[in-house]
C-alpha cells in the first residue's frame, strides 16, 4: 500500500519534471539579430528580410478578485496574437519583418506574483515591452521593477499613481497606460449632473482601491461644478445588505452616484431603487458592462453612466473617428471568443497592445535589447492621434495617458440596453 | 544525520554558490538558466524571507503546540512599520537628516521587530489561555483585524499613514554605509544571512531550557505546570519571538519589493504560511526553508510550465493543481518533507540489517 | 480543557476581573453603536430595519455554521471546504436553470436546486472518501490543510467551468430578477428573506428530527460523543463520517441557493461566507447546533447594525472583534452544558 502511494507521488513529480525537461521555455532563439546577408548583388525580387522576434510580456489577473477584468484582457491578448501570426508579424521602417510573440502570464491578482512574473519576463524572456497589470495594486508593484530594468510598461489599470509619481507629480519615465481614470469619469459625471441641475448627491463606493478612488475623484471634481456630496460611504463588494441606503434617505440628496463594478454595483443599484424609487442614479465607468443589466434587471432602467465609446459603438455617429475601429474590434472579439459580451476591459487590453505594436513598428533592425526597449519608450511618447477603443490618444513626455475626458460618452440604460445619450439630450 | 548543524554544512555553501553565480554570471549563466527556468533568484529571496517567518512559526506551532492563523499580520506589521517610517518620515515630523541616513531603516527594522514582539507578548498573555481550535480562531481574528486596520488607514484617512488599499510605494533600498544592498544578488545574501541566523536561533532555542519547557508544554500543560514551568509566560514569550521574527522578515520584504499593500498580509497569506510550515515539517526547524522553497517552487512551476502541458487555459488550472498537490502532500507526507525525507534515508539503513533505534 | 465561567467562584479572581472587563468593553461597543446612530438621526424604525436585514445575512451564516458543526462533531475536522459547497450550490443551480428545460420556470428552478443539492452532496461524499478518509489517522491540522487544498480545487474548478462572471438566480417568489419588497409601515422586507428564514427553520427542524428520532441520526450522535464506544457498539463510524460530509455539503449548498437571488453568485463567494459561518460555528462552541444558529444570527445582526451606523469598511472588523471577545469571555460560546471536551 505504501509503495503504491509513493509510486503515485513519484509519478506525479516525474510528470511535472518531464514537462519542465526542456531548458528555458523560449521557443525561438535569443535576441541576437541574424539578419540576412547584406551585400548581395541586385536581384529582381529582393528576398524578404526576417529579423529577430519581438516579445511582449503580457501579465493579467486571470485568477483572483481581478479575474472578471483579467480574463477578457487575456482573451484579447490571445486574439491579437492570432492576428499577428496571420499577418506574419510586423514590418519595421527598414522593411525587415519581425515575428511578435505575446507571452501571457497570470499574476493571480497578487502583488508579489506580479513582481515575480515581471522580473522573470524581463530577465529571462527578454521582453521588449510589458503590457501588464489588470489591477492597480499589482501594477504599482511592477512599476519599480520596470523602471529599474528600463523596460517600458503599459498598464491596463486605472490608478493615476501608476503613471504619475504622487510626490513629484511628474510622469514616470517608463510607465504608460491607455486607461481613463476615475477622474475623467467624475468630470463627465459632474458635467452631466450640472446640466440637469443637481446640486446635492450621495456617493456610494465599493470598499476597494477602485471604489475609493472614485470617491476621491468625485471629491476633487464635484465641488468646482457646484455639486455637494452630502453623504459618502463605502460598501463591501460581497455585501448582501445595504444599510447605507437609510443614510441616503436621511441625507436628502437628489441623486446617488455609485462607484463600483458589477455585480456589486448592480446590487447597490437594486437596494437604492428599492428604498428610493424616484431618485436619479449615476454609475461610474466601471459599470459599463452588460453585467450591470443582467444583475440589476429593471432596477437599472434609466440609470446613466460615462462609458468608453466601445460600449455603444454601433450608435456612434458615422463621423466619429473611432467608430469603425470599435465595430471591427467588437466583431473580431466576439468571433474569437465565440460570443462573449464585449467589455471595456477588453478594450483597454486592445489599446495597450496596439500602443506596444505601434511602438515596435518603429524599431529598425539590429538594435540590442536595451536599445530596443529605450526606443520603444521613446516611440510611445511620440504617439499622436492614435485611435483606440476609448478615443483618440495623444501621448507626450508629459502625458503618458493621452486621453481627454470628453472622449467619454454618457450612456443610459433603456429596455435593458445601453443607449447613447448625447449632450443635447441631458435633462 | 544526527546533528542538525549538518544542515548548515550543506546549506550555507549551496546558498553561497547560488549567490556568487548570480553576482558574477560567468558565461551569462544564472540560476534560472541552469535550472531550466525552474528557480529564479527572486524565488530564492522570497524563500529566505519566508524561512525567517517559518522558523518562528514552527517554534510556536510545532514545538509549543500553539496554532497561529494570523502570522501574516505580524509580517505585515513589520513591513508597514518600515514603510511608514521611511516613506512617511517627513509627514511624521522626523528630521530629514535622520530619516535619510543609511542607518535609519536598520534602526526602524530592529525597533519594529522589538515593538511587534512586545505587542505580541501583551496580546499573547490573554489569548494563549485558549487552546486548540479556539486559539486558532483568535489568531485568525487578530490577523483579520490587523489587515482591516491597515487597509482602512488605521481609521485616520486624513493622515494617510498606510496608504489605504494601494499601500505605500517608494520604500528605499537598504544601505550599509555607502554600499547599497542592491542589485538583487546583494540583497539575496543579506536575506539568507538573516535566514541562517534565524535557523541557528531556532535550533538554539530548541536545544535550550526554553525548548525543553516548550516541549513539555506541548505534551501537557498541566504536567508542565506541575514541574514548575511557568506556562503562560513561556507561551507568550515564544509567541512574542515568533511575532518579532515575522516582523523582521516583513521589514526585509518591504525593502525588497519597495511596495507594500495590505492585501499581502490577510487571512489567505496566513494560511499559506501554515501550509508551508506543514509541508516542510512543523516540528522541525529545518522544515522552514524546505517548506518555503517547496511551496514557492510548486507555484512557480505550475505558473510557468503548466501552460506547456495544457495550452490555452491558464490560471484556473494552476489553482486546481496547487490544491491537488497540497492534498497529495498532506496525504502522503503529513509530517512534512524533512521528517519524510529523513525517514526514507534511515529506512534504507534499517533495511540493511541494523537494529532500529527508538524514535 | 474548556474553561467554564461560573459567577460565584470566579467573579472576584483575577480571571473574573479580566472577563468582567471584556464584558464591559462589549457593552461599551453596544452603547457606541446607539450613540453613533443618533448622529444620523436614526430612530427605532432604522435600527429595526438594520436588524431585520442583518438577520437575513445572519441566517445564511447560521446555515453554513450548521454544516461546520455537523462535520466537526462527527469527524473532528474543521472543514475549510464548506465555503466551496456554499458556492457550488447556486452556481450549479443557475447553470441548470439557464438550460431552459423544463419550460415552467418554477418547476425548472425547483429541479435545478434539487439536482444541485444532490450533486454537491455527492461531491462532499467524494471529498470525504478520497481526501479525508485516507488521512483519518493524521493530526487535525493535517486534515484541516487537506480541506484547504480541497477548497482551492473546487474554487479553481468553478473558475474554469463558469469563469469569473456572476450568475443570476431568479427570485423564488416571482421567478424573475425583481424580488418584491413587502412593506410593514416603514419596514421593508424582501420576499427572498422569507425563503431564507424558512429554509433555516426547515433545516433546524429536519436536523432535530433526524438526530432525535431516526436510528441513523442517533448513530451519528453516538459517533460524535465517543467514536470508539460507537464503534464498539457496532456503528460503522467511517460511514457516519461520509454521511456527515454529504449532509454538511447539502446544507451548505442549500444555504447558497437560497441566498442566490439576494446576491449574484460568483466563483469566489465561498471564502467569505465560509469564514463568517465558521465564526458563527465557533460562537456555538463548534458543537452546538442551536448555538451555531444563535451565533450566526447575532453575528449578522450586529455586523449590519455596526455597518449601518459607521463607515462600512469596518464591518468585518466588528465581526472579528466580537469573535475575539466571545473567545476570551466564554470560549464554549452558546454551547453551555453541551460543551465537549475539545479535541485539540
Amino acid at each position: 500500500m505504501g509503495r503504491l502511494r509513493i509510486g503515485s507521488v513519484v509519478a506525479l513529480v516525474a510528470v511535472l519534471l518531464a514537462a519542465c525537461a526542456a531548458p528555458t521555455p523560449t521557443p525561438a532563439p535569443p535576441a541576437a539579430t541574424p539578419t540576412v546577408a547584406p551585400a548581395a548583388p541586385p536581384t529582381p525580387t529582393p528576398a524578404p528580410k526576417v529579423g529577430s522576434p519581438y516579445k511582449i510580456g503580457f501579465i493579467a489577473s486571470i485568477t483572483g478578485p481581478g479575474a472578471s477584468l483579467g480574463i477578457p484582457e487575456r482573451n484579447v491578448a490571445q486574439m491579437v496574437q492570432e492576428q499577428l501570426k496571420a499577418q506574419g508579424g510586423i514590418v519595421g521602417p527598414d522593411g525587415v519583418r519581425h515575428e511578435v510573440q505575446i507571452l501571457i502570464f497570470d499574476d493571480e491578482s497578487k502583488n508579489d506574483t506580479a513582481a515575480s512574473v515581471a522580473r522573470r519576463l524581463i530577465e529571462q524572456e527578454g521582453v521588449v515591452v510589458l503590457v501588464a497589470g489588470t489591477l492597480s495594486g499589482p501594477s504599482l508593484a511592477m512599476v519599480p521593477i520596470a523602471t529599474e530594468a528600463k523596460v517600458p510598461m503599459i498598464s491596463m489599470a486605472s490608478a493615476r499613481a501608476i503613471i504619475e509619481d504622487p510626490e513629484t507629480k511628474k510622469m514616470r519615465e517608463w510607465i504608460f497606460k491607455p486607461v481613463p481614470e476615475n477622474l475623467h469619469s467624475a468630470q463627465m459625471q459632474a458635467d452631466y449632473l450640472k446640466a440637469v441641475g443637481i446640486t446635492k448627491v450621495c456617493h456610494l463606493y465599493e470598499n476597494t482601491a477602485y471604489g475609493q478612488d472614485t470617491f476621491a475623484s468625485a471629491q476633487a471634481v464635484f465641488p468646482q461644478a457646484g455639486i455637494e456630496i452630502v453623504y459618502g460611504d463605502a460598501f463591501e463588494r460581497t455585501a448582501t445588505e445595504f444599510p447605507q441606503v437609510e443614510k441616503v434617505k436621511a441625507s436628502g440628496c437628489q441623486a446617488v452616484v455609485i462607484g463600483s463594478i458589477p455585480p456589486a454595483s448592480a446590487l447597490v443599484n437594486v437596494a437604492v431603487r428599492d428604498a428610493l424609487p424616484e431618485i436619479r442614479i449615476v454609475h461610474g465607468h466601471g459599470s459599463c458592462s452588460p453585467d450591470l443589466v443582467k444583475n440589476a434587471g429593471a432596477a437599472a432602467e434609466g440609470t446613466v453612466m460615462p462609458c468608453g465609446k466601445i460600449l455603444v459603438a454601433d450608435q456612434l455617429p458615422d463621423t466619429d473617428p473611432v467608430k469603425q475601429l470599435n465595430l471591427d474590434f467588437v466583431k473580431a472579439y466576439q468571433d474569437f471568443t465565440k460570443g462573449e459580451p464585449i467589455s471595456t476591459f477588453a478594450g483597454h487590453a486592445y489599446d495597450a497592445l496596439q500602443w506596444a505594436i505601434a511602438a515596435l513598428k518603429t524599431l529598425p533592425d539590429g538594435l540590442s535589447l536595451a536599445e530596443q526597449r529605450a526606443k520603444v519608450r521613446e516611440a510611445l511618447e511620440g504617439l499622436r492621434n492614435l485611435p483606440g477603443t476609448h478615443g483618440i490618444f495623444n501621448l507626450s513626455p508629459d502625458d503618458h495617458l493621452g486621453f481627454n475626458y470628453t472622449d467619454f460618452v454618457m450612456v443610459v440604460v433603456k429596455d435593458g440596453k445601453f443607449q447613447l445619450l448625447p449632450r443635447d439630450q441631458w435633462k | 544525520m544526527r546533528s542538525p548543524w549538518v544542515g548548515f554544512v550543506i546549506g550555507v555553501p549551496l546558498i553561497l554558490a547560488i549567490g556568487l553565480l548570480e553576482a558574477w554570471r560567468p558565461f551569462d549563466l544564472s540560476l534560472s538558466t541552469l535550472t531550466g527556468g525552474f528557480l529564479t533568484l527572486d524565488t530564492m529571496i522570497r524563500a529566505g524571507l519566508f524561512t525567517i517567518v517559518l522558523v518562528g512559526l514552527n517554534l510556536l506551532m510545532g514545538y509549543a503546540g500553539q496554532i497561529s492563523l494570523g502570522q501574516a499580520a505580524f509580517y505585515g506589521m513589520g513591513a508597514f512599520f518600515s514603510a511608514i517610517l521611511t516613506v512617511r518620515a517627513r509627514a511624521l515630523g522626523i528630521p530629514p537628516g535622520l530619516a535619510e541616513g543609511w542607518a535609519w531603516p536598520w534602526l526602524v527594522m530592529f525597533s519594529g521587530a522589538f515593538l511587534v514582539g512586545l505587542l505580541a507578548y501583551g496580546i499573547g498573555r490573554p489569548i494563549l489561555r485558549l487552546r486548540g481550535h479556539y486559539l486558532a480562531m483568535a489568531t485568525l481574528g487578530l490577523g483579520v483585524v490587523v489587515y482591516i486596520l491597515l487597509r482602512e488607514n488605521l481609521g485616520l484617512p486624513h493622515l494617510n499613514l498606510t496608504g489605504g488599499f494601494d499601500g505605500l510605494q517608494g520604500i528605499p533600498r537598504l544601505r550599509l554605509g555607502s554600499l547599497t544592498l542592491w542589485p538583487a544578488w546583494r540583497y539575496y545574501f543579506l536575506v539568507w544571512l538573516f535566514a541562517f541566523g534565524a535557523i541557528a536561533l531556532g535550533l538554539n532555542v530548541v536545544r535550550s531550557r526554553v525548548g525543553r519547557a516548550l516541549r513539555a508544554i506541548h505534551g501537557s500543560e498541566m504536567a508542565a505546570e506541575s514541574v514548575g514551568v511557568e506556562v503562560p509566560h513561556y507561551k507568550a514569550r515564544i509567541f512574542a519571538l515568533s511575532a518579532g521574527m515575522a516582523a523582521l522578515a516583513g521589514s526585509l520584504y518591504a525593502h525588497f519589493q519597495t511596495t507594500v499593500i495590505p492585501a499581502t498580509f490577510g487571512f489567505g497569506p496566513s494560511l499559506e504560511l501554515v501550509v508551508m510550515s506543514a509541508v516542510g515539517g512543523m516540528a522541525s526547524i529545518w522544515g522552514a526553508p524546505f517548506g518555503a522553497l517547496t511551496v514557492l517552487l510548486v507555484q512557480e512551476v505550475l505558473r510557468t510550465q503548466l501552460r506547456r502541458l495544457i495550452p490555452g487555459a491558464l490560471g484556473e488550472l494552476e489553482l486546481i493543481a496547487f490544491g491537488a498537490i497540497l492534498v497529495l502532500i498532506m496525504l502522503f507526507m503529513p509530517e512534512g518533507l524533512i521528517v519524510w525525507g529523513l525517514r526514507r534515508l534511515r529506512g534504507r539503513r534499517m533495511a540493511r540489517g541494523t537494529i532500529p533505534a527508538g524514535r | 480543557m474548556v474553561r467554564g465561567w461560573r459567577w460565584g467562584e470566579r467573579a472576584w479572581t483575577k480571571e473574573g476581573a479580566w472577563r468582567g472587563g471584556v464584558a464591559l468593553a462589549a457593552l461599551g461597543m453596544l452603547a457606541l453603536l446607539v450613540l453613533l446612530g443618533r448622529r444620523h438621526g436614526f430612530g427605532a424604525p432604522e435600527y429595526l430595519q438594520f436588524l431585520l436585514d442583518g438577520l437575513r445575512g445572519g441566517s445564511i451564516y447560521a446555515l453554513v455554521a450548521l454544516g461546520f458543526v455537523l462535520v466537526y462533531r462527527v469527524t473532528g475536522v474543521i472543514n475549510f471546504a464548506q465555503g466551496a459547497f456554499v458556492m457550488l450550490g447556486p452556481m450549479l443551480t443557475a447553470s441548470f436553470y439557464e438550460r431552459g428545460w423544463p419550460p415552467t420556470p418554477g418547476l425548472r428552478l425547483a429541479l435545478a436546486a434539487l439536482l444541485s443539492i444532490g450533486i454537491v452532496a455527492g461531491i462532499g461524499v467524494a471529498v470525504e472518501r478520497w481526501a479525508l478518509y485516507p488521512a483519518r489517522r493524521a493530526s487535525p491540522l493535517t486534515r484541516i490543510i487537506i480541506t484547504v487544498g480541497v477548497y482551492l480545487i473546487l474554487e479553481g474548478a468553478a473558475l474554469l467551468l463558469w469563469g469569473p462572471y456572476a450568475k443570476v438566480i431568479p427570485s423564488f417568489t416571482t421567478l424573475s430578477l425583481a424580488d418584491p419588497t413587502l412593506r410593514f409601515g416603514a419596514l421593508r422586507i424582501k420576499a427572498q428573506s422569507l425563503w431564507i428564514w424558512g429554509a433555516l427553520g426547515v433545516s433546524l427542524l429536519a436536523l432535530a428530527l433526524f438526530f432525535g428520532r431516526t436510528t441513523l441520526g442517533k448513530a451519528m450522535r453516538a459517533c460524535a460523543v465517543n467514536r470508539l464506544a460507537a464503534q464498539l457498539m457496532g456503528i460503522r463510524v467511517d460511514a457516519m463520517s461520509t454521511l456527515a460530509f454529504g449532509l454538511a455539503a447539502a446544507l451548505g449548498a442549500m444555504a447558497g441557493i437560497v441566498l442566490g437571488p439576494a446576491t449574484r453568485p460568483t466563483y469566489e463567494m465561498g471564502l467569505e461566507l465560509g469564514l463568517k459561518g465558521f465564526v458563527a460555528a465557533i460562537m456555538g462552541g463548534l458543537v452546538s447546533f442551536p448555538g451555531a444558529v444563535l451565533g450566526g444570527l447575532l453575528l449578522g445582526a450586529l455586523e449590519n447594525l455596526w455597518a449601518g451606523v459607521t463607515v462600512a469598511g469596518f464591518k468585518d472588523l466588528f465581526a472579528f472583534i466580537i469573535l475575539i471577545l466571545v473567545l476570551l469571555i466564554h470560549p464554549q460560546g452558546f454551547a453551555g452544558s453541551e460543551a465537549e471536551v475539545e479535541r485539540a
